[in-house]
This record gives C-alpha cells, structure tokens and sequence, in this order.
C-alpha cells in the first residue's frame, strides 16, 4: 500500500512542478514519501529533483486582510461591533482615544507579524486606512 | 495619559489648537505609552503581562486630563523610569536562563 502511495506522488510531482504553483502542493505531494520512508527504501532520486519544497503562509488578498483587521477589531472591548464598519473613524465615529488607537494599532501588529512605525501608526484612522497600509506593506495589489 | 491636549485633540471642537510645545509633548506620551507596550510584550508570563497592560493603560488613562505642564513633565519621568526599570527586570530575567 505504501508502494501504491508513493507511485501516485511520484506520478503527481512532474505534474504540479510544471505548473508554476506554490510550494502548497509540491510539499503536500511530497511530504506523504517522507513518512513512507522508513517502510519503503527504494525511491526515486527523481522526487528529489522535480519538487522545490517551502513554507510559507497562504498568499494575503485584500479580502483576507479586511477579514482579519475587522475580526480583530471586533475582539476589542472599547469598540461596539454593529457600529463598525470599514470606513469608521476610530476617534469621531467610535469615541476612542489616541491611547485606544495605539492599542489597536499594536494588536495589528500583532495579528500580522511586523512592526509598524510610529510615524505611519499615527495616521492610521479607520479600518479602510490599516487594509490600505498593510496591502501596500504586503505587496498585495487587486 | 497625560495630556488634556489629548482630549482637546481627539474632541469634535474646531481648532482646539495646541501650542507647539503641548503638540510635542503629546506626541511623546503617545510614544511613550506605544514603547511601554512593547516592552511588556516582552514579559513571558500571559497574566503578567495582563495586569502590565491594564495597569499601563490606567495609569495613562487616570491621568489624562491633567494640563498642568510640570506635572505631566514629571508623570513621563516616572513613566520612563518604570519603563527603563521593567527593560532590565526582563533583561536580568533572560540571563538567568
């Protein structure tokens, strides 16, 4: 059975090698022979050759991003979740303060995995405003 | 935290304008309150960091409305001491490992 599996990922390689995908595939085809490796020796050095292997988080799309910000802001005890919307100001529409809008802005920081400085923190005043920053921080264009 | 500017600021009134010095000092509270929240995001135990956070922001909060420009003077003092004194409480704590 462990031979059937290996013959199908090996069959399935060539395949999503040739199409310029991302490393999903590639890893989940190859990554079923690694735990077959100790019951069945005999493999291919070919698997080796055809598949490039890299973790890496699924791709952002603005969608996502706008997903997240608002999930995020929807956790924070200060804000009331049916008035927010994307285009609310954090101080005139939803009665935050700067203090408030440091907080989030560090929440974000944290939900995403990097540092946003404090020059550009400041500016960030809505929801639509933090999707914008962290698209163009991201490289995600639609 | 420390300024009323800071109320004045954030509040719906037309040009509650800031003098220059108010404006700076305002930014450096902002600054002040961002570094203190990183700095405990430092701290390895979930509770404590907690209680760091909440008792941060109520320190800052308690004291936000106050316009006297010597007293908020001395609050960021304390502040960047307690700051300076929690960076090498977790410095102390990661040698001992």
């Amino acid at each position: 059975m462990a031979s059937r599996v290996l013959a199908q990922c090996v069959r399935q390689l060539p395949r999503s090698s040739v199409r310029l995908s991302s490393g999903n595939i590639a890893v989940r085809t190859a990554a079923v022979p690694r735990t077959r490796w100790t019951e069945q020796t005999r493999i291919s050095s070919s698997v080796g050759v055809f598949c490039r292997q890299y973790g890496d988080l699924p791709p952002l799309t603005i969608e996502s991003i706008k997903e997240r910000v608002m999930y995020v802001l929807k956790l924070y005890d200060k804000i009331n979740p049916e008035k927010l919307a994307t285009s609310s100001h954090f101080l005139k529409d939803l009665g935050l303060d700067s203090l408030d809008q440091v907080e989030i802005i560090m929440a974000m920081e944290d939900e995403f995995g990097f540092e946003i400085p404090d020059v550009e923190a400041e500016k960030l005043m809505s929801p639509q405003d933090i999707v914008q920053y962290i698209a163009d921080k991201k490289d995600v264009y639609e | 935290m420390f300024a009323t500017i800071h109320v004045m600021a954030s509040s719906r009134l037309p040009a509650a304008a800031l003098t220059l010095k108010q404006f700076i000092q305002r930014q450096k509270v902002l600054s002040l309150y961002r570094n203190m929240m990183r700095t405990i995001r430092q701290v390895p135990d979930e509770g404590d960091r907690k209680y760091l956070r909440d008792w941060a922001r109520d320190e800052f909060k308690r004291n936000k409305n106050s316009t006297n420009q010597d007293a908020i003077r001395m609050m960021i003092t304390q502040a960047n001491m307690h700051h300076d004194e929690l960076q090498s409480s977790l410095a102390l704590a990661n040698v001992k490992k």
